[in-house]
């Protein structure tokens, strides 16, 4: 099997009206590993997505799924669509039915399976957003960060080796956010293979073992998270400023407070617990 | 959002919907059978009891879901009752009360108000979804209840989008003026018109992310009481057996 479960060769498209999407796009996604794509409104991430769903076909380019061509056909974009699960950025765009135990189970009923089976998956995925009791609720009366759930239940019925999420933490408070990023460790400690979009650089850093930059419709560049901090230059003028976290870490390399070969933070707890070895590597001193 | 708000929250929530049609369907073709104006409106009386006292519909709800259409149902009457008409020397405009029709009119009212129940108990107890899982029970055409699922969930999809986009436009003072509103009004129109063309779109694509190239396909609900469809069947016998002994055929 590959290492790769998704390479993306030189991938151009252009959408109806002549705007860009992808341009000589090449990117490639580890089997297991969690990717965070950024990049600023337009840069091609959900047309990336999009592409890796089978939705969009490239005009120039190929994209393989796990070493082999897509196969656009009938067949073909079944197998993939019951692999890669795409979560969706407006939850109301992937909603159909207006009860979230319908909703859910409209993945594995279009797999094809035994109702008892779907029955079972429906119940699983709820359990695993923690929304199993509102499983009769109306979508309608459920806030945005619910409806957000039910939509990644949706794809987690349809049991998939990769889940792609289009800006998942857009629009979620502090606490749906850790919600939702709980949800996301556990699923990765499944061994699904996540890949999502954001905005936001500090929560990549933090989450992601792999960071895509996409600019202009293209890759600008790929980081494992622990090599990010020495390109925090190159970072820069994509428009995405630098984590946090990793700019007070090195502000504090410079004026002496830590050691240049110290463990690099990835989160504001990891530097706090750095912080608190401070006063006593100072007396050691 | 009335009636959605009484389907989700009744004491008959998760009753089988087919006991619930069955018994709706008994009390429409009952009100097709009484022959005096008093039996079908009996009947209303008693579905609509049920309907408060069984299942536990608030009755100022009721009431509320009621007076839409009764307030139709007592214009068609009127109109039915009296008729303008030119006449006298020299010609005027007389009002003329058709005593011969009253009788037919009578009986045509009461149906309609126990048909009007029949429907009010079904609505006011069965959420949408089970209405549609019903239909498909009953081999209704899959386009059709496609075409259901979706106007039902986008129509509150665009309910929240008309919400917002008025409150946004009179937050900028779009219906300050009577003017102003007809043109915030026609913007309104517009902006939906392209909502809702982006949103099935959306709704394409996201039906084809999760492998969907047919018909919209659900899982059923599973639902309490077994022994309600032979209530159902028990209460609408019911209906159709008093509809018919006072009807006046078996007199």
């Amino acid at each position: 099997m590959s290492e790769h479960v998704f390479e993306l060769r030189d991938v151009s498209f252009r959408y109806p009206d002549g705007s860009r999407g992808l341009e000589n796009c090449t990117h490639a996604v580890r089997r297991g590993s969690r990717t965070a794509m950024l990049g600023v409104n337009g840069s091609g991430k959900t047309t990336l997505f999009l592409h890796l769903n089978g939705i969009l076909r490239p005009q120039a380019g190929t994209v393989l799924h796990d070493g082999m061509p897509l196969d656009y056909g009938r067949h073909g974009l079944r197998r993939l669509r019951s692999r890669v699960g795409l979560v969706f950025q407006n939850p109301d765009s992937q909603l159909f039915s207006a009860s979230v135990r319908e909703d859910v189970s409209f993945g594995p009923m279009n797999l094809g399976l035994e109702r008892k089976i779907v029955r079972e998956r429906v119940e699983e995925a709820l359990m695993a957003v923690g929304l199993l009791e509102m499983a009769d609720r109306p979508v309608h009366n459920l806030s945005y960060g619910q409806k957000k759930r039910v939509c990644i239940a949706g794809v987690l019925a349809m049991d998939p080796e990769v889940m792609i999420l289009d800006e998942p933490m857009a629009g979620l408070d502090a606490p749906m956010q850790r919600e939702l990023r709980r949800i996301l460790e556990r699923l990765h400690a499944n061994g699904m293979t996540i890949v999502l979009a954001t905005h936001d650089v500090d929560f990549a850093y933090q989450w992601a073992d792999s960071i895509t930059v996409m600019h202009d419709g293209g890759c600008a560049g790929t980081w494992g998270a622990e090599e990010l901090p020495a390109a925090l230059e190159e970072l820069e003028p994509l428009g995405l400023g630098m984590p946090r976290v990793a700019e007070l870490y090195r502000a504090l390399v410079s004026c002496g407070m830590l050691r240049d070969d110290s463990f690099v933070p990835r989160s504001h707890g990891d530097l706090l617990l750095q912080l608190a070895d401070v006063p006593r590597a100072c007396s050691t001193n | 959002m009335l009636i959605e708000r009484c389907a989700h929250g009744n004491r008959w929530r998760r009753v089988d919907p087919g006991a619930k049609g069955l018994f709706a369907c008994c009390g429409l073709i009952a009100a097709f059978m009484a022959e005096r104006p008093l039996v079908p409106c009996a009947m209303a009386l008693a579905i609509a009891c049920i309907t408060v006292a069984g299942a536990g519909i608030r009755l100022r709800d009721y009431l509320r879901a009621l007076l839409p259409p009764l307030f139709f149902l007592a214009v068609g009457s009127v109109t039915l009752a009296f008729s303008l008409h030119w006449a006298g020397e020299p010609v005027r405009l007389h009002l003329h009360l058709e005593r011969s029709q009253l009788p037919h009119i009578a009986l045509v009212c009461g149906r309609s108000l126990n048909g009007l129940a029949a429907l009010l108990f079904l609505s006011l107890t069965t959420p949408l979804t089970d209405t549609i899982t019903l239909l498909r029970r009953l081999r209704t055409p899959e386009a059709l209840l496609d075409i259901m699922v979706l106007c039902y969930r986008t129509l509150f999809v665009l309910a929240e989008a008309v919400r917002d986009t008025v409150t946004a436009q009179s937050a900028r003072l779009g219906y300050a003026t009577v003017p102003l509103s007809l043109r915030s009004l026609g913007l309104l129109v517009a902006n939906l018109s392209l909502q809702v063309w982006q949103r099935s779109r959306a709704l394409h694509l996201a039906a084809q992310a999760r492998n969907n190239d047919g018909p919209l396909c659900f899982l059923e609900n599973e639902y309490t009481g077994g022994s309600s469809i032979l209530l159902a069947s028990v209460g609408g016998g019911a209906l159709l057996v008093v509809s018919m002994m006072l009807g006046g055929e078996f007199q």
